[in-house]
């Protein structure tokens, strides 16, 4: 990337200075960046980066202000509870930490599952895959469980402000664990029958990029809401 | 359409596609291979295609968006008006609004960027053509869904700034705001899979020498605002998805009786919304930056100027958002902060403006019907640029915000500054895209008709609101509106007279299109070149083959075609430019040394069944739970579908299939 | 040198000027005269602080108007093609485009720092003489006066609604908020405008130089009847203020026995009492009334008609208890005897009837509101604004009677 923004920086400057007659002399960049990406990427891309790898950055990007707004609105609201139903009441810091290490773990598995799929190991690449969805799993059996307890605790959604931005905030994260799991069962799945068009690795790569994208934004959410004191 | 191209070794001048039939199918349901008729449309994955698609749909609403605002200008001809009642007239605002910036303005320039970011950069197709499709289909779906709301209980009637708690369910009743909040929370997937989409394509698929700083700065403008999509779609996301739970689902986040804070929408709001200005008026510099530079046959003055102010704008666009709520009561240290940083943002606007003046300066101007477009640009942008300096200084502004001074300063900016930028790109591009030009004598009544027309409908809102008329108010009074010949019930008057002429001026761009295009019209094709013009997207066919380039062009220079076509053979300071080669000439050349295998992405059913999901989920949440499950069923099975289609389609597909061992083209990506 | 070219300059010099004065004029005379909410026409400290911002900032954001579309208008003039050869394909002077982003940034810089220091100055609010609680609720204002030693003392709670009521030339803080949707507290010749928002407690300064009515209108848009959400803001020098405080913490005088006004009190009762409070009012039993309005009424309240007849307007401030006639020379009396015409409030000869009939016949008719009983099912089932009462023409004509007499 670097090397882009060397090459913009100096085209700007040929631009301001150069007259039309110097542009033709210019060295064709781009041509060159084809040629030294060729023999590990498959497509000719103008920045050396998969479209598909480029295109889950960017998405992650958005989905840091989505959670951002989120989050946001769980800090404006988290002391505004109703009654004395409010975290320090509910939080269950052992078990969340317990759950949220399986989380961290299922990341760890997902390296495993890419490195697997780098060394064209199909088997291990559906193994670890396979384990960091069941790890997914875990952690969203454990965020159902927290619900219900919290629920029963006398927490229901729209009870206070605490409560809707609470349930929001973590039901979103939820929903984007169970949609990684998801990805992941259809990845092995679709690696079982061979149906991966294009780069095998890549695309569980992608996945990879995505659960981690997921499991950081849970160690954040669970360092502003659970262990930060109200 | 061509999905293949097969030059044999002799290559011919100009050359069919053959013929290509589907030989396996995917699944259960066979690849469409359609190249006429409504499937060629419905389940193409061509930018061009959608691109048209959206300009169509864009100008549809376009239409809708006016005669919105032609009831509220009626309503409001005269004092205690009685032509809509209040609550359709909160209605009309608020959808004329919604309908202006999110139906129109906002495809429009969705509808440029795809046909001609990958025309520009010399691309084959956008970097995921299916995305493309979903994010049209789910564009046209959102927009009809928020549309519908006038049959099914009225429309929203909260502003399109919808602030909380006016929008909650006591003081809004009806479906409508439900409606508008799932309408733009559908319009938004659109938006932001088109930006990724995009931006991807601007930064991987540029054709070998097309560095960045040799990108067309319609491109680049174009790349900018998917940047701000991709930032302040997420923004609104949350903003709406809390304003729908707390709708449908009793949740407490603008409940006021609840300890909620009403600020907290008004914050989300503006942070995407502030963006969302400049998402608006931006793809409109960067055509107009097009425009004036092949009319002046000069470079755009200070390229790199215009392309770091672009993303300067980018920039600090995200730092303002405040200066909507400089009478919010947030404090006299953020108000100050929002409004330093506001002045500082007319830094590079203005930036912009000397730019446009400097290219015109010292060039050979020629006022086609494009040119007056643009140029009316920049003089009306920088009207409403100054008057937007005007409501920067804070104080002022609590005597100017919500009030008719405020709607005069944004028309300025977005009919001034965004929609002429529009319909100079449409007589730039026409040629281009249609293969015949608009008529410029239609042209020039059309252009003339709508300046008139916009400064007569929008400079009186300047005196009337500076006079003391709040906006978004159902009937006006004659005991405000002061005495003498020009007191606000003139300027009233004029307004709406003014919006007469408007009308009066679409309607000639509408009888423009007809007399162009209606069966047995007389006006021939285009030439290639009709304008002398500059850049890439001119370098092939008009309108361009399915494929865009016979062979991907390398590029040595800003202005590419400009350079192809002419030499410069003065000595020293002395310019003397001579004509090497005419496009005919480059495009033939092109032609003779047509790429050996170009593959282009198959259509594909998917996108356009899984967006129409989107809908149905969406009435679901308004009407009935088992319809979300409906929606959400269709949604899964569009998504297994999609995924295991290749993007391309195999070999074996096309007939004659391929040979063994021959490598597909790695033009494009797999989604 | 000879005449002619003096000649010619001076004839010039003399277009230009007569451009310039023909322009102004045009500006000025185009703008409406007397408009009572008119932004430039400051008529107290704050405002004019506005002021004095303002106009060398529209002047400035003028003279650069001129400038850049005289440029651009040069340039389509002397450049338009007239067959010249292709220009040199330039790129930029970098120098130049340097000068010209720092002109503009220079020019802001001006503008930015009176900018901040009239924003501290407006959000003072040490030297409060007098504080008037605001609270905005669809579709109107209601002021109450909070005991204080501001105003000039005050010792019981003043409630009003429509009209604030302030003494001249003195600073007054206003405190508002909101019972319901945001609204935009906005007197434009003596401040610029302040949100009230539900669930907070905004502050806004308000002078007026003199004696006199100021005309306002709420500006953040409240729903239905935004339209018809107006205030005004009456000053009264010292002493009238002092009369007017006194008038409206008179004690409550049912109207004599027999009249149709007595009536009209117990037709009160029965059909208004429930949301309106009369401060003082007694029933039959002689326990006194007081208004709860029950949990359909969204905000629960509705105006405190105590004094109504010491107001001009009523419903928002949007229709006139005083015929046209009499309003007009309220409005445009002079400062010193503006007090008199106001505090006179409304007389039998000057009574607007017909607005306060047809809006006792039919009020969600005549303002539109979410007021209709029969369909609580659209309106989430409350009530906001008042709802037609089905009252007979006998009985308006009591309640007109009483309402008369309530001054």
């Amino acid at each position: 990337m670097s090397d882009v923004v060397k090459e913009t920086a100096q085209d700007a400057v040929d631009i301001v200075e150069d007259h039309a007659a110097d542009v033709h002399e210019h060295d064709v960049h781009a041509g060159d960046d084809h040629a030294a990406h060729d023999d590990h990427g498959g497509h000719h891309t103008s920045l050396g980066l998969s479209n598909t790898k480029l295109a889950m950055w960017l998405f992650l990007g958005s989905e840091c202000l989505l959670f951002g707004g989120l989050i946001s609105t769980y800090m404006l609201y988290r002391n505004r509870t109703s009654g004395d139903v409010g975290p320090d009441q509910l939080w269950d810091i052992p078990f969340t930490s317990a759950s949220s290490f399986v989380l961290l773990m299922s990341s760890l598995t997902m390296v495993l599952a890419v490195s697997a799929a780098g060394r064209k190991d199909d088997r291990n690449t559906k193994l670890w895959m396979g384990t960091t969805a069941a790890l997914g799993g875990l952690f969203l059996a454990g965020q159902v469980y927290e619900f219900t307890t919290f629920y029963r605790e006398g927490l229901g959604y729209t009870d206070s402000l605490f409560a809707s931005s609470f349930y929001t905030l973590t039901g979103f994260h939820g929903a984007h664990v169970a949609i990684g799991i998801i990805m992941l069962l259809a990845t092995v799945g679709m690696l079982a029958k061979g149906k991966i068009s294009g780069d095998r690795a890549e695309t569980v790569e992608m996945v990879g990029l995505y659960w981690h994208f997921v499991d950081i934004v849970w160690i954040l959410i669970f360092t502003l809401v659970y262990l930060i004191p109200a | 359409m061509a999905i293949i191209e097969r030059p044999t070794d002799t290559a011919p001048a100009v050359y069919e596609p053959p013929p290509v039939t589907a030989t396996s199918s995917y699944g259960y349901l066979r690849r469409p291979v359609e190249t006429t008729g409504w499937r060629s449309w419905a389940f193409t994955v061509d930018h061009k295609k959608i691109g048209i698609m959206y300009g169509v749909t864009a100008m549809f609403f376009f239409i809708v968006g006016g005669l919105e605002a032609g009831l509220i200008r009626w309503q409001l001809a005269g004092p205690d008006g009685t032509i809509l009642s209040a609550d359709k007239y909160n209605q009309m605002f608020t959808m004329h609004a919604t309908t202006m910036v999110f139906l129109f303005v906002m495809p429009m320039a969705a509808a440029f960027a795809n046909y001609m970011i990958p025309l520009q950069i010399g691309a084959r197709d956008v970097a995921f053509p299916r995305l493309n499709a979903l994010s049209f289909w789910v564009f046209l779906f959102g927009g009809i869904f928020l549309n519908t709301s006038w049959i099914l209980g009225g429309g929203a009637d909260g502003g399109w700034f919808m602030y909380a708690p006016n929008s909650d369910t006591p003081f809004s009743p009806s479906n409508g705001v439900d409606f508008w909040a799932l309408g733009l929370q559908i319009t938004g997937i659109a938006s932001l899979v088109g930006a990724v989409n995009l931006i991807v394509t601007c930064l991987n698929m540029r054709a070998p020498g097309m560095s960045l700083m040799r990108m067309p700065i319609f491109t680049w403008m174009a790349m900018v605002v998917q940047f701000l999509l991709l930032f302040a779609m997420p923004v609104i996301t949350v903003a709406l998805f809390l304003l729908i739970f707390q709708r449908n689902y009793d949740a407490t986040f603008f409940s006021v009786a609840e300890g909620a804070d009403p600020l907290l929408w008004q914050h989300l709001f503006w942070i995407f919304g502030h963006p969302e200005v400049y998402i608006i008026v931006l793809p409109s510099f960067g055509i107009i930056s097009e425009v004036l530079p092949v009319f002046s046959k000069k470079p755009l003055f200070g390229y790199p100027f215009v392309v770091f102010s672009g993303a300067a704008i980018g920039f600090v666009g995200w730092g303002v958002w405040a200066h909507h709520m400089f009478a919010s009561g947030l404090g006299p240290v953020s108000v100050a902060v929002f409004s330093v940083a506001t002045m500082a943002i007319a830094v590079p606007t203005g930036v912009k403006i000397i730019n446009w003046t400097l290219t015109m300066w010292g060039g050979k101007l020629a006022f086609t019907t494009a040119m007056l477009f643009a140029v009316g640009l920049i003089v009306q942008f920088t009207l409403g640029g100054l008057s937007g300096v005007t409501h920067s200084v804070a104080p002022s502004d609590t005597q100017q915000t919500d009030t008719y001074y405020i709607v005069a300063h944004f028309h300025y900016v977005i009919f001034g500054g965004a929609v002429l930028g529009l319909f100079a790109g449409m007589y730039y591009w026409w040629p281009k895209v249609f293969g015949k030009a608009l008529s410029e004598k239609w042209g020039k009544w059309n252009f003339w008709w709508m300046i008139v027309g916009m400064n007569l409908t929008f400079g009186p809102m300047h005196i009337i609101g500076l006079q003391g008329q709040p906006r978004r108010m159902y009937v006006w009074t004659e005991a405000r509106a002061g005495e003498g010949f020009f007191n606000l019930g003139f300027w009233n008057l004029v307004a709406s007279i003014g919006t007469v002429v408007l009308a009066i001026g679409v309607l000639f761009w509408m009888i423009n299109v007809w007399v162009t295009h209606r069966p047995g019209s007389k006006i021939p094709p285009a030439p290639l070149d009709p304008w002398d013009a500059r850049s890439l997207e001119w370098m092939t066919t008009s309108p361009p083959k399915p494929h865009n380039f016979d062979r991907t062009p390398t590029v040595h220079a800003l202005d590419e075609v400009f350079h192809r076509k002419y030499e410069d053979v003065g000595e020293g300071d002395q310019h003397d430019y001579v004509q090497r080669a005419t496009l005919e000439e480059i495009v033939a050349e092109e032609e003779r040394n047509a790429d050996a295998h170009i593959h282009l992405p198959a259509p594909s059913y998917w996108p356009i069944v899984l967006a129409f999901s989107l809908p149905i989920i969406a009435y679901g949440v308004i009407y009935t739970s088992w319809l979300i499950a409906a929606g959400a069923a269709i949604a899964i099975a569009a998504m297994f579908g999609w995924a295991l289609e290749p993007a391309d389609a195999e070999e074996t597909d096309f007939d004659p299939p391929a040979e063994p061992g021959e490598s597909t083209s790695k033009e494009l990506a797999n989604v | 040198m000879t005449a002619t070219p003096r000649r010619r300059w001076s004839r010039a010099a003399l277009a230009r000027r007569t451009g310039l004065v023909a322009a102004v004029g045009l500006l000025a005379a185009g703008c409406a005269q007397n408009a009572p909410q008119d932004t430039w026409d400051p008529a107290g400290e704050n405002a004019q602080k506005i002021h004095d911002l303002q106009w060398p900032v529209f002047t400035v954001a003028g003279i650069v108007g001129v400038i850049v579309l005289s440029v651009v208008g040069f340039a389509i003039w002397k450049f338009r093609d007239r067959g010249q050869p292709i220009p040199e394909q330039t790129h930029g002077k970098p120098k130049l485009e340097i000068a010209l982003t720092i002109l503009p940034a220079l020019i802001l810089i001006g503008v930015a720092i009176p900018t901040v220091g009239t924003l501290m100055a407006l959000n003072e609010t040490d030297d409060t003489e007098c504080i008037v609680n605001v609270t905005g609720q669809q579709w109107w204002w209601e002021f109450d006066y909070p005991v204080q030693d501001g105003c000039g003392g005050i010792d019981e709670p003043i409630i009003t609604s429509g009209q604030m009521v302030i003494p001249a030339d003195t600073n007054v803080l206003i405190r508002g908020t909101s019972r319901d949707v945001i609204h935009s507290f906005w007197i434009p010749r003596l401040n610029g405008k302040r949100d009230m928002v539900p669930g907070r407690v905004h502050t806004l300064r308000m002078q007026a130089n003199e004696p006199g009515i100021y005309a306002g209108q709420c500006a953040e848009f409240c729903g239905l009847s935004h339209a018809n959400m107006r205030m005004e803001v009456a000053a009264l020098n010292d002493a009238d203020f002092e009369a007017w405080k006194a008038n409206q913490l008179e004690d409550y005088e049912s109207p004599a026995e027999g009249t149709l006004a007595a009536e009209g009190e117990q037709t009160f009762i029965t059909n208004c009492a429930r949301c309106h409070q009369v401060d003082g009012l007694r029933d039959s039993d002689g326990q006194l009334v007081v208004s709860r309005p029950d949990n359909q009424v969204f905000s629960g309240a509705a105006p405190n008609l105590t004094n109504l007849m010491t107001r001009n307007t009523f419903a928002g401030a949007t229709w006139d208890l005083i015929t046209q006639e009499r309003r007009d020379q309220v409005w445009e009396a002079d400062p010193d005897e503006f007090g008199d015409l106001y505090l006179a409030g409304v007389e039998d000869e000057w009574f607007n009837e017909v607005d306060l009939r047809e809006w006792l016949r039919n009020s969600p008719a005549k303002k539109p509101m979410y007021a209709d009983p029969t369909r609580l099912e659209e309106t989430d089932g409350l009530v906001r604004g008042m709802p037609y009462l089905a009252l007979s023409e006998a009985q308006i004509d009591q309640l007109l009677a009483y309402l008369l007499e309530r001054k």
